[in-house]
Parts: structure tokens; sequence; C-alpha cells
């Protein structure tokens, strides 16, 4: 019976704080994230955006996704990936309202994506 | 490829520490809830296993889920015995000294043939020679033999008569028809096969028959020599 229930108690535990565990850190790692982008919006739309400004964020980006892999289905992540690059390819050439609306996009899935991790009936059902 | 294969041995091994800590035993003596834990663990695993685009601990803490489940609910069997009922069901008494409880292999969702065939599968063919039989929990059956069983299975029974429809295969094998049986039935007081429960007669024409609701009878048929 000890055995049962401290199994249950270890198991239950260890669920639990992967649970918290991943809630926290998709939350703030993507509240960073969409900080960091909400600068380079108002640079881009004030056209002073640099390519190193781009890369900048794109670094950021690369660095955090290789551990929200472990958390988040890896076909969100590449979504984020492509939407990026290309805003950061529009910044290289200069093209700022073509990179405007790419950089809106990952902004609104870097909101969207922490939504889908918290606890809520509509995440449940 | 390479990624899959990763993936493929770290689910197994979760799997195989998982099934080694619940103490499966063999699948035809599972529980209820061990038989769901099963279904749903094999497509738990196998779909963060053959899908890339899945993080792997989505499978792993899931199938923790499911080992953590089952271990409330081992709990939970062992330590209130009503609860017990509920999730694991009770045996059944399916044969008892007045002969078979038809309401009970109906609750059961059985006929007289299962039950029969399951008994020949557990060592007893003849259905006076027993006692008691159990219909368990996990979907086995038991059965208590009477002290002189070896005496009473002089042959072996085959089915005439199941729920009211004669058996055209046995009845060919005791080289007699529908109307003989019908007229010894009658001469034993049963007018209505329809209502006969089961009716069998092995080699050396001894019959068991038993009518819906009632007790059983055994008696011998007069054949001059052995059939089978």
């Amino acid at each position: 019976m000890f055995r049962t229930l401290l199994s249950i108690f270890v198991t239950a535990a260890l669920i639990a704080c992967l649970s918290v565990w991943e809630m926290h850190y998709v939350q703030t790692t993507f509240a960073e994230f969409h900080s960091i982008l909400e600068t380079l919006y108002d640079k881009t739309e004030a056209q002073n955006a640099t390519s190193e400004d781009g890369d900048a964020v794109l670094t950021y980006w690369k660095t955090k996704k290789e551990i929200l892999h472990v958390w988040l289905p890896h076909t969100a992540l590449q979504e984020v990936d492509f939407q990026l690059n290309e805003a950061v390819g529009f910044l290289r050439t200069q093209d700022y309202p073509g990179a405007l609306p790419k950089i809106e996009t990952v902004l609104g899935i870097s909101e969207s994506i922490p939504r889908g991790y918290t606890f809520g009936i509509e995440n449940i059902f | 490829m390479g990624i899959i294969f990763v993936r493929t041995v770290i689910i197994f091994i979760t799997l195989l520490i998982i099934m080694r800590l619940m103490g499966k035993r063999q699948i035809g003596e599972m529980q209820p809830y061990e038989l769901v834990i099963t279904l749903i663990i094999a497509d738990l695993a196998c779909i963060p296993m053959a899908d890339n685009s899945i993080p792997l601990l989505y499978g792993v803490v899931a199938i923790l889920t499911v080992y953590l489940l089952h271990q409330i609910v081992c709990f939970i069997d062992l330590n209130f015995m009503q609860a017990k009922a509920v999730i694991s069901g009770n045996a059944s008494v399916v044969l008892n000294k007045n002969g078979i409880d038809d309401t009970q292999l109906k609750k059961n969702n059985l006929d007289v043939s299962d039950l029969v065939e399951n008994l020949r599968v557990e060592g007893y063919f003849a259905l006076d020679g027993i006692e008691y039989a159990l219909y368990e929990s996990e979907g086995t059956f038991s059965a208590l033999p009477k002290k002189n069983y070896q005496e009473l299975q002089t042959s072996l029974p085959v089915i005439i008569l199941d729920e009211g429809k004669f058996d055209k295969k046995n009845l060919q094998q005791t080289k007699k028809d529908e109307g003989y049986f019908s007229e010894v039935l009658k001469k034993q007081g049963c007018k209505d096969l329809k209502k006969v429960l089961i009716m069998t007669v092995d080699g050396n024409g001894k019959v068991y028959f038993q009518e819906k609701g009632k007790k059983y009878k055994v008696f011998y048929l007069p054949w001059e020599e052995a059939l089978w």
C-alpha cells in the first residue's frame, strides 16, 4: 500500500511539476519574444530597422526555439520560422512595407501559442 | 530516420518500465480497467513515436498519466470492496445445485453453449457432475466438481437442444430424429420445447435436461449399446 501511494504521489508530482514548468516557460519566453518583436515592428514602421536588428531577433528566436521544441508541436514553431525569416529577408532589402505584415503575423502567433497552453475549458475540449 | 529510431527507443523504454511497474499479467486474465489501459497505451505510444511534429514529451506525459490512473484504480481496488465491485465487477454463479442459471448467463451476455464450451475448456464435460460454476470478473470460468465427478462423466455429452433449438449435427451423431427426442421430453413432462434450456446426451444415453427456471433432471435413454 505504501508503495502504491508513493508511486501515485511521485507520478502526480512529476506531472504537476512538468505542467507548471511548461506553462511558465512557454508564457515567459513568448512574452519576451513578443516585446522584442514589438520593438522591431516599431523600428520597421519608422523605417529605421536594419538587417542587424532582424538578425538579432532571428538569433534570439533560434536559441529559444531549441527548448520550445520540447513543449510545443513542431509545426507551430515552423510557422514562426517561415514568417520571421521572410520578415528579415525584407529588412535586408529595406523593403519595410513588405516586412511589416510578416512581423505582424509573427506577433499574432506569439500571442496565440501561449494562449493555447493555459488551463482553460477552450484548451481542454 | 535516425530521429524516429531514437524516439521509438525512448517510448519503448518508457513503456517497458511502466508495464513492469504495473505488474502486467497475461492478457486473458486482465481486469476491465487493465484492458482499457492496454488499449489506450498502445495508441499513446504510437502517435508521438511516428509523428515528428509532436513533442515526444506528449507521449511520455500521457503514458505517465495512464500509469497514475492505473495506480489510483489499483489502490481503490485493493482497499475499497464496494468500489472494487464497480470497477472490476463480481463473479457470477452461472451453474448451481439446481442447474444452469440462465438469468445470470443473460446478465453476462452469455448463452448456454458458451457455458458448456468454457466448462469443457476447464476440463468438465458432465454438467450434472458440477456443483457450482462461476463466471469470474476477468472473463474466465471456474468450476467446483462434485466428489464423484469421475463416476458421472461416463462419456462425451453433446448438446441436442439448445434454448429450444435442435442441434442438427449432434442429432445425426445420435442416429435419432427430432421426433424421438420430443417424445422423450414429453414423457418427462415437458410439453413446450421452447422452454427447454438445455438437453445433452452422452454416448451411453445419459440425458441432462433442464427447463427454464426449473431444476435439471438426469435420466437414461433405453439404448442397447453405447453409441460413441
